[in-house]
């Protein structure tokens, strides 16, 4: 344990030599329990970006990585609560950099074991330097707070997902509600586009007046086929002697090819099985 | 020269593809690329030559096509005896020729009852004891010459262990007339044979010179040694000894003769041997088989000789008959294309291949059983014996050009009976467009376990030579002579033949009883120790087989009485529901596994009846492994559960509940189809759903039962593990629904609460709906509906490109596709194969066992994968038929996991003969467009692929699993040959894997793993399946922690390592870390996964922090988790 800590603090004199290798980066380990034997290191820094997104503020969010497939918010929060109160908790797969947008989904994304990265909002700027300050962490595990993993997590799991017919009823309901409603909106607006803008133009739609054709692949292809149809209808075939004569050409051309093939397929089996029966 | 060029252009073509394209790239340099345009013109569309021209149309005419013809071009030059070889050897022969013409006649008179001419020699008669009691007094007479015969001499031999046969014509002034009888002749001929050897152990160019007894015939050995040096690698040699035809008059051999007295066999007083006895065709035919053989032979060099296609014909043959160890020699096969020709079914202008095919397609078609053949021109004043009576005496009839001598006289019916259905089949395989026939044909080995269903071994062979002898008839035993083996053979062949009927397609007799001894050593010295091995091959016929009565005659009739005689105590008279009473066997036979070794029961008592043979003297391969597929928890009434029965329940359920489903009422849109998509409506699951009773005590939310947080000292309690069957079902058409995924799926759900209302009220299900699917409760079995519908997968696959809507592939889309869509229509095709084929579905089951105790359970290997690889031993069997019994069937699927090029070639599955040629030669051509180090491991397709030609494969194994897999088959092959070869009774230890090799092994408590009772080394704890189901609640369902603790570690440490588990109640979890988890790593803010600092000589490195994933491993597994061991 000892040898570790040490080892740590060696890894800490290492970074200031050498910074743009480990981006400043501030290696700290994350225990579960008290008495954990080999937790994992943590990678923590300050989240300095150009551009701020309103969920990670600046100068109170500190982005760390590595973080362990169990943890989970409450249990981050206890590990940096010597540094002071811990606003929000943010994991995400990715560090990344952008707001995350809700997009509404009926079922949920199914949440996935690995390593994460997180984004920690404290409440004040101080907290966060306290927090780039520390040599150790507190365990994840607190007495109010004990991480489930394991046979208990897979029965609440399991247990969760069985739910009353009424409550799924609800669900279904809300969605479609919400989702009738979007559409509505999205068709209003669509609506309002047919009308003549001030320039005089009018934007075709699925839905206006002026006839249109579905814009997707299949029709654009369908059309093309249709012109490359039209052409060939108006070539003549088989009718000048040079023409008989390439058919004939093409025969002998195409059993060619297949002897070839075949005797590109025999050197592959000579390659593979030299043709040894025995 | 134009001409000229043209000619020359065949042979530029393999240089010039390169050129070309280089050429092609350089698109600056005019000169060049002109020139390269002008070649590529020339090559393909160049002006044919005459030659050409002929070659290709010929190809297309007399060949089945290109591929085979070059096939054939190849085989035949790598079996041609090198020139270099010959000419060695025919210096060699012209001087051992020299020498054994300068043999001396000594014109001594030996007694050869008396040892002196052994003596004088100083080598042994090769002649067995039993022969000591005939007396007779021989002189050497010097032969005339020493001639090449056989395949050699004609020169249609095979390379590979090449022999070649030489002849000494004995002068008929060796032999007196009366010697023909009692051996006395075979007697003299041994001891010429002796004397030759004699003369020979003096000349030192030749080694290991040795006396061979040949095809099971012990009266006339043969003389064989290697010429010294490196002659003697390529080639052996063999002496034969012939007879000049004018020594006896043939008819003296005619099949009606007696020449073998029976007083003299059967040492009974001389006195009263006036009698002549019984006719002796077996003995008669050894004599004449010297006689005839100059008269034969001239016959064939009349004929063979100078056509070429003829022998490229004979040779063909050979290696095709030699992949099958079919005991039918060169000079019969030589002789029967002779008479082909005389017939003029073929000549010499067909191509081999056409040869070959005429005469296999008249061998499927020949009876010489009933109607033999006779290369003998009857003219008038004949005196040859009729065909009628050479079928009185022999099995086999082909008479040679005397119109005396069987040449098949030593043929079994089996090895007839096998030649035919060989010859049937290779038709088959060439009219097959889809295969490459010719690798099944002639490059593939047919040993008997990949052929046969059955095997019967005997343990003590030579004891029960012994007793099965004493029980022939007097008349049989007075025929063989001393020749015990082919009386044996033909004896137990009858009575299996009899007894089996039409349960076996093909009963075949496999003998290793070649003996060759060192000339200084007597006979019965030699032989200690030594055993000659007959086994029978037996094909079942899948129908009748497994069939446990055996119907007789009515009983009134005469035929009844034979019945009983045959089958005696064991045939009773039984009523029949259609009225009739007849003589009728009955076999145990409650459960298919009893099912399957009703033939195993018919031997035995058979054997037991017939000759007093106990069935532990005797040894079937056939279903060593059956205690694999039976159930260890589950028995109904008496006996264990199996596999088939398992999914015959779940398949009567779900009959009942698809009926009831598309008979549903008030819902808004109708139920269309019903497809069951789990492995249990194949057959192929080993651990299939059995019906439960009501939970004790359940404590539920909406009807179905939750899992209680329990735990007993410490340890969870878990309810027990309960399967569901998977249904899609369709619905039918509707333009309503949303053109969202989201808002799609959220309508689906709001369908399951329809569905899942309406089948309560209907029928008093229970139900339970969820967002993606639906549980519903049918007498004991939980079956999970899954709504499919197209409009599900284009909402996946759309994206929006400037506007266009465009349809692409994505990972969730294929995989959607391949569970609703394909999925739905391959378990349809499984399940009909099963009901084809009923070894199916156990083979599979058996071959899924194997692979998980090898821990090579799903995702490893995925499940349908292995469910394919057995079809395929179904569908494309060449050389062989389907297998019936499960054991073989899972050698013979892993001996193609072992052949089969993976890396080049692809499996095509055409379950129902949908597929044409051309599409497959599409499909080949698509696929193998994709470089080979980008391709997956395995591509199998299947007639269901639709557009997604390969979706099975494509997602596993990968190389290295399947590099591993093809090393475990390969060492399990090797283990079943040896134990069936030992005739041993357990080859369970197959299924035990090797934990060596593996970083860590996480042990996990064996009352939370699923299905811990069906180990293979579990003892069986049964319990009867439940007659009264639960009604109103569902048990708590696919709660597998062992399972989940799996995913959780592969999606959380799948980058650093693999993970192994047997998903048949393994209670270890074997990790292998990926090797560069030992490596530095570069620490990126992205990929900084389980990285700690190192420090080593003053500088940070990153290196996984494998201490802190074992300790994950506790961690995420906590309540499940046993102990953890690392091997270091």
């Amino acid at each position: 344990m000892i040898s570790t800590m040490t080892n740590n603090t060696d890894t800490k004199a290492k970074k200031a030599k050498n910074p743009k290798r480990t981006q400043d980066f501030k290696a700290v380990q994350l225990k579960l329990t008290e008495d954990s034997v080999a937790p994992h290191t943590i990678y923590l820094k300050e989240h300095v970006v150009r551009e701020h997104t309103a969920d990670k503020p600046q100068g109170r969010t500190l982005l760390v990585v590595n973080v362990p497939p169990y943890a989970d918010e409450k249990g981050i929060t206890n590990a940096f609560r010597e540094a002071g109160s811990v606003q929000s908790v943010q994991l995400c797969l990715k560090p990344s950099t952008a707001e995350v947008k809700l997009i509404k989904k009926f079922l949920p994304d199914p949440s996935i074991t690995t390593f994460k990265a997180a984004y920690i909002v404290f409440k004040k700027v101080a907290e966060l330097d306290k927090a780039l300050k520390l040599t150790e962490l507190q365990p994840m595990n607190s007495e109010d707070h004990q991480i489930t993993t394991g046979i208990k997590k897979w029965i609440e799991e399991y247990n969760n997902t069985i739910v009353l017919p009424k409550v799924l009823k609800e669900n279904v309901e809300t969605f479609m509600k919400q989702f009738d409603e979007n559409t509505k909106k999205a068709d209003k607006k669509e609506k309002e586009l047919e009308q003549e803008d001030d320039e005089g133009w009018v934007t075709v739609t699925k839905r206006g007046k002026v006839q249109s054709f579905a814009r997707s692949e299949k029709v654009e292809n369908k059309i093309m086929q249709k012109e490359e149809k039209n052409k060939k209808r108006k070539e003549l075939k088989n009718f000048y002697t040079f023409q008989i004569r390439e058919s004939k050409m093409k025969h002998i051309v195409s059993l060619r090819q297949k002897f070839e093939e075949d005797k590109r397929k025999i050197a592959q089996i000579k390659q593979s099985r030299r043709f040894k029966p025995f | 020269m134009v001409k000229r060029n043209a000619k020359t252009s065949v042979s530029e073509e393999e240089g010039e593809a390169p050129v070309v394209n280089e050429n092609g790239k350089r698109a600056g340099e005019d000169q060049n690329k002109d020139g390269a345009k002008r070649i590529r013109t020339k090559s393909l569309y160049r002006q044919p030559t005459v030659n050409e021209l002929n070659r290709l149309q010929e190809t297309e005419n007399l060949f089945n096509s290109n591929l085979f013809r070059l096939q054939i071009d190849e085989i035949i030059q790598e079996v041609k005896v090198k020139e270099k070889t010959e000419k060695k050897f025919l210096q060699f022969f012209n001087e051992l020729k020299t020498y054994l013409l300068s043999i001396s006649e000594d014109g001594t008179e030996y007694d050869l009852s008396e040892q002196a001419i052994c003596k004088k020699l100083k080598v042994k008669l090769p002649i067995s004891e039993r022969l000591s009691k005939t007396k007779c007094m021989f002189t050497f007479h010097k032969f005339s010459n020493v001639e090449i015969v056989g395949s050699y001499g004609l020169g249609c031999s095979i390379n590979s262990k090449l022999r070649v046969d030489l002849q000494i014509t004995v002068p008929s002034e060796t032999y007196t007339k009366n010697d023909s009888i009692n051996y006395r002749y075979h007697k003299k001929r041994a001891a010429y044979l002796a004397y030759i050897a004699a003369h020979l152990s003096k000349y030192e160019p030749i080694e290991e010179l040795q006396y061979s007894y040949i095809s099971m015939s012990e009266s006339k050995p043969v003389l064989d040694f290697k010429p010294k040096g490196k002659l003697g690698n390529q080639l052996s040699v063999r002496i034969h000894l012939a007879c000049e035809s004018d020594a006896y008059k043939l008819h003296r051999f005619s099949p009606e003769r007696n020449n073998l007295r029976e007083a003299w066999l059967l040492n009974e007083n001389t006195d009263n041997n006036t009698e002549v006895g019984p006719p002796t065709p077996y003995y008669n035919s050894s004599v004449l088989t010297d006689l005839t053989t100059s008269v034969n032979q001239e016959f064939l060099n009349e004929i063979l000789l100078k056509s070429d296609n003829l022998k490229q014909a004979i040779t063909l043959l050979k290696i095709w008959l030699r992949q099958r160890d079919l005991k039918v020699s060169g000079h019969v096969v030589s002789l029967l294309v002779a008479y082909f020709v005389q017939a003029k079914r073929i000549n010499n202008i067909m191509s081999s291949y056409q040869i070959v095919r005429n005469i296999w397609i008249a061998l499927k078609t020949s009876e010489l059983d009933t109607k033999g053949i006779s290369l003998h021109k009857t003219q008038e004043k004949d005196t040859c014996p009729s065909l009628e009576v050479f079928h009185k005496h022999f099995p086999v009839v082909f008479i040679d050009k005397t119109g005396y001598y069987n040449i098949c006289w030593q043929m079994c019916k089996g090895t007839y009976a096998a030649l035919k259905r060989e010859s049937a089949l290779a038709v088959d395989m060439l009219d097959n467009g889809k295969i490459n026939s010719f690798i099944p044909l002639f490059m593939t080995p047919v040993k008997p376990l990949l052929q046969f269903d059955h095997i019967l071994r005997f343990k003590n062979f030579n004891q029960i030579k012994k007793t099965i002898v004493g029980k022939a008839p007097k008349e049989e035993k007075v025929n063989y002579g001393v020749e015990e083996l082919p009386l044996v053979i033909d004896a137990v062949y009858s009575l299996l033949v009899k007894g089996l009927g039409n349960r076996a397609d093909l009963i075949q007799q496999l003998v290793e009883a070649d003996f060759s001894w060192p000339v200084k050593k007597t006979l019965e010295t030699a032989r200690s120790g030594f055993e000659e091995k007959l086994s029978f091959g037996l094909v079942l016929n899948p129908e009748n087989s497994m069939n446990v009565v055996e119907k007789g005659p009515p009983a009134n009739l005469p035929e009844a009485e034979q019945f009983r005689a045959f089958w005696g105590d064991k045939s009773e008279l039984r009523r029949f529901q259609d009225g009739s009473i007849t003589e009728t066997c009955v076999w145990e036979g409650e459960t298919m596994a009893e099912r399957r070794t009703v033939t195993t029961q018919i031997v035995n008592y058979l054997m037991k009846l017939k000759f007093e043979i106990n069935p532990t003297e005797l040894y079937h391969v056939c279903d060593q492994l059956s205690s694999v597929i039976a159930r260890k928890q589950w028995s109904r009434g008496s006996s264990v559960l199996q596999v088939e029965e398992t999914s015959l329940t779940v398949l009567q359920t779900f009959d009942s509940l698809r009926r009831d489903l598309r008979q549903l009422v008030e819902l808004p849109l109708d139920i269309s189809a019903v497809y069951g998509v789990s492995p249990v409506f194949s057959y192929t699951d080993p651990v299939g759903p059995v019906p439960r009773g009501p939970p004790v005590r359940p404590w539920q939310r909406a009807s179905t039962c939750l899992v209680k947080d329990v735990q007993r000292d410490g340890l969870h309690t878990l309810p027990d593990y309960v399967p569901v069957c998977k249904v899609v079902i369709e619905l039918g058409h509707s333009g309503k629904w949303p053109g969202d995924i989201h808002a799609f799926r959220c309508l689906k759900a709001a369908f399951h609460l329809q569905l899942a209302e309406r089948l309560n009220k209907q029928y008093g299900n229970a139900c339970q709906a969820y967002n993606t699917h639906v549980d519903v409760l049918r007498d004991g079995i939980t079956f999970r509906l899954e709504i499919s519908h197209p409009k599900e997968i284009t909402l996946l696959r759309k994206e929006i490109e400037n506007g266009v809507a465009k349809f692409r592939d994505t990972e969730e889309s294929l995989q959607l596709q391949c569970d609703t869509v394909l999925l739905p229509r391959l378990r349809g095709a499984l399940h009909g194969l099963h009901q084809k084929h009923p070894s199916f579905g156990a083979t599979v089951c058996l071959f899924k066992r194997w692979l998980s105790a090898h821990l090579l359970s799903p995702p490893h290997f995925p499940a349908v994968v292995a469910e394919l690889l057995v079809s395929a031993v179904y569908l494309q069997p060449a050389p062989a038929q389907p297998p019936a019994t499960p054991t073989l069937g899972l050698y013979r699927a892993m001996r193609l996991l072992v052949d089969f090029d993976w890396t080049r070639d692809l499996l095509v599955l055409d379950f129902n003969e949908d597929m044409s040629r051309e599409e497959i030669m599409e499909i080949e051509k698509k696929l193998n467009e994709v470089d080979i180090s980008s391709r997956p491991a395995m591509r199998i397709v299947t007639s269901y692929d639709g557009a997604q030609a390969g979706a099975w494969s494509r997602a596993g194994p990968d190389s290295r699993v399947l590099a591993r897999t093809k090393a475990l088959a390969r060492s399990a092959l090797d283990y079943m040959d040896k134990k069936f070869s030992e005739c041993a009774d357990n080859v369970l230890n197959m299924f035990v894997p090797s934990y060596a090799g593996y970083n860590v092994l996480i042990h996990v408590h064996r009352s939370l793993v699923p299905h811990c009772w069906e180990r293979v080394d579990s003892v069986p704890a049964l319990r009867p399946v439940a007659e009264t189901f639960a009604e109103d609640v569902i048990p708590a369902v696919e709660f597998n922690p062992v399972d989940r603790f799996l995913e959780e570690l592969r999606s959380a440490y799948g980058e650093f390592a693999l993970f192994f588990h047997d998903a048949y109640g393994g209670e270890v979890i074997a990790v292998l870390w990926k090797p560069d988890v030992y490596e530095d790593k570069e620490f990126q803010l992205t990929n900084a996964n389980a990285l700690k600092p190192v420090t080593a000589k003053g500088e940070t490195k990153y290196r996984v922090n494998i201490e802190a994933i074992v300790e994950d491993f506790r961690i995420l597994g906590a309540g499940l988790v046993r102990d953890i061991t690392v091997n270091t």
